[in-house]
């Protein structure tokens, strides 16, 4: 279990950006956006063997040419002055039958990817994520900021369209991120190590597509981007996020011309169109199983290939 | 990682054996019926296994047919025809340790020359047809040894199968290694498909001159048949459909089921 260095960077007082699938690939899509468009350059990655098994195989006229595993990089750049590390994890090392990493496997990554923080001489690492909740998808995400310092507060709260948890949804504070973007902010505690997680808002009847959502990709870019002091052209992820919109507005009616979905739910869905503070009450969970039922009709068959291994 | 993942029971001598390896859950139930076949006619004895604790989920035991399983995964070799065989559950867990304890045992104490692993691929073919094996090799040279058998060459991208990971794991240690494809009629997979598990044995019998008797596998092979063809004069649907796929045409999916239901209650059936 370790991590391979192609080259030793010389870099200093550096941020660390990490990023891994999730919900909407908010945290991801920003992370490694933003990666691509600054030039960071690859440099090492983890050793996957222990973290994964391969995901594709690769056999031509009888020989076995490759195995391909979930990729684990590490890059970095210089921007103005300021050193930039970034890891984008391909998956998460969940243990069997869970879709985010937890247990010995997802620390030992936590720990290695940190390892290589300090290496480099990094002061805060930022990782980014989903935040499920009851917004509509024609309304710009808010970015849900969570530090591991109490320090850390006044800095978030001076950045635009960004809350801290006590101002969202519940009001207390309170809350859990799972999987990698939490852990690392707990283990980055441990070593005493800043560390913010960055999630956009996505809608919760969106919460189980198959697509990306790159307008809460953009929120969370838009406040890397003020931390960073640079400037981003957005045009690519707004062009995406319009051919998105339009996916979703297409799924939903979709949704509502079928049997079965409730009316009330349709209703709670469009009220969420016209104001964010509406107080709908509860989703029952049987609403909610018909809806994820729904949704995993429509995208059934998808993953039929995933049937045959070989 | 893969220190202690195996315990010894015999040491017995062993001269560069080939080796076999089966899972115990396959489609037509190929794999573990290969195995369990070659454990009674080889007169294998037991001589070391995987711990259990890190690769498989112990919380309980599984229930299979009535009977409480646990998983196994153990080495057997035959004396009389240098062969090591090794039977196993596929590793829940920490595949990579999984896969390199058995490489270890094959290579560092067998010394193992080369290495089989036996699975089914679901196929849309009809009973009546021939079992192809396709093959995937890790050397150019072992492919080259079997250019002019009865194997075909598979072309395949995709998800990765434990038999594909544990070649790619010995390609790199240098240990010559073959996964054997048999295909299995997708209405058999749920049910031993006794022609491919005897065709799989005939090829590992004549490649590693091992004196199987198949003549019981034979009369199964019979009996299956039978039932089938007993089936399809009684059912025309049925019939159609076999005959559909005999002709290399599709089924529906709602053919597909009736096909799998009705051939799965009649093989179940004891008797002719």
């Amino acid at each position: 279990m370790s991590v391979i260095f192609y080259k030793e960077p010389q870099l200093k007082n550096s941020i660390m950006l990490c990023g891994w699938p999730g919900i909407g690939n908010i945290g991801i899509s920003a992370i490694d956006t933003l990666r691509e468009m600054l030039h960071a350059e690859e440099f090492a990655q983890i050793e996957p063997w222990d973290f994964f098994n391969p995901r594709k195989v690769l056999i031509e006229d009888g020989l076995l040419k490759d195995l391909e595993f979930p990729k684990s990089t590490f890059y970095f750049q210089r921007v103005k002055n300021q050193d930039l590390l970034f890891f984008i994890g391909q998956q998460q090392p969940a243990e069997a039958g869970t879709r985010y990493a937890e247990g010995q496997k997802a620390y030992e990554m936590a720990e290695l990817v940190l390892d290589v923080a300090e290496k480099f001489g990094c002061w805060r690492v930022y990782t980014s994520g989903a935040a499920v909740t009851q917004i509509h998808h024609t309304i710009r995400p808010r970015v849900w900021a969570v530090p591991n310092s109490p320090n850390l507060v006044d800095e978030l709260q001076e950045y635009e369209n960004t809350i801290l948890m006590s101002a969202a949804e519940a009001g207390e504070g309170q809350g859990m991120i799972t999987g990698l973007n939490g852990l690392l902010l707990g283990v980055a505690k441990k070593r005493q190590l800043e560390a913010v997680c960055l999630m956009g808002e996505i809608p919760y009847y969106l919460q189980a597509a198959p697509w990306p959502y790159p307008k809460a990709s953009k929120s969370v870019m838009e406040v890397l981007a003020k931390i960073l002091n640079i400037e981003i052209d957005f045009g690519g992820i707004d062009r995406l996020a319009e051919r998105v919109d339009k996916t979703i507005t297409q799924f939903l009616e979709t949704l509502y011309n079928a049997e079965g979905i409730p009316p009330q739910v349709k209703e709670q869905i469009e009220a969420l169109r016209y104001a964010r503070e509406t107080r709908l009450g509860p989703i029952t969970d049987e609403e909610q199983k018909r809806i994820m039922e729904h949704i995993d009709e429509l995208f059934k068959g998808e993953d039929f290939d995933d049937e045959k291994r070989v | 990682m893969t220190k202690n993942a195996y315990k010894f029971s015999a040491r017995p001598e062993l001269q560069n054996p080939a080796m076999i390896v089966g899972w115990d859950h396959d489609a037509g139930k190929l794999s573990p019926r290969v195995l369990e076949y070659l454990n009674r006619r080889l007169n294998v004895e037991g001589f070391c296994r995987i711990e259990p604790e890190r690769f498989f989920s112990l919380g309980g035991v599984a229930i299979e047919h009535d009977i409480a399983v646990f998983p196994e995964s153990r080495f057997y070799y035959s004396r009389n025809y240098n062969v090591i065989l090794f039977k196993s559950t596929e590793p829940q867990f920490e595949q990579h340790g999984f896969l390199n304890a058995i490489l270890d045992v094959a290579q560092q104490y067998c010394k193992v020359k080369e290495l089989f692993t036996v699975n089914a691929v679901i196929a849309g073919i009809a009973h009546t047809g021939s079992r192809v094996i396709s093959a995937v090799f890790n050397q150019q040279a072992l492919l080259r040894k079997f250019h002019n058998s009865e194997l075909t060459n598979m072309t395949w991208q995709g998800p990765a199968a434990v038999s594909s990971y544990l070649l790619w794991l010995a390609g790199k240690r240098g240990i010559p290694a073959v996964s054997l494809w048999t295909k299995v009629p997708f209405y058999l997979a749920g049910v031993e498909d006794f022609p491919a598990i005897e065709k799989t044995l005939r090829f590992l019998g004549r490649t590693l001159n091992l004196d199987l008797d198949l003549k019981e596998l034979d009369d199964q092979v019979r009996l299956q048949n039978e039932k089938i063809e007993h089936l399809r004069a009684q059912d025309t649907e049925i019939d159609n459909s076999i005959a559909s796929l005999e002709g290399g045409f599709e089924l529906s999916e709602q053919q597909q089921m009736d096909l799998i239901k009705r051939v799965a209650k009649t093989l179940e059936k004891p008797g002719r």
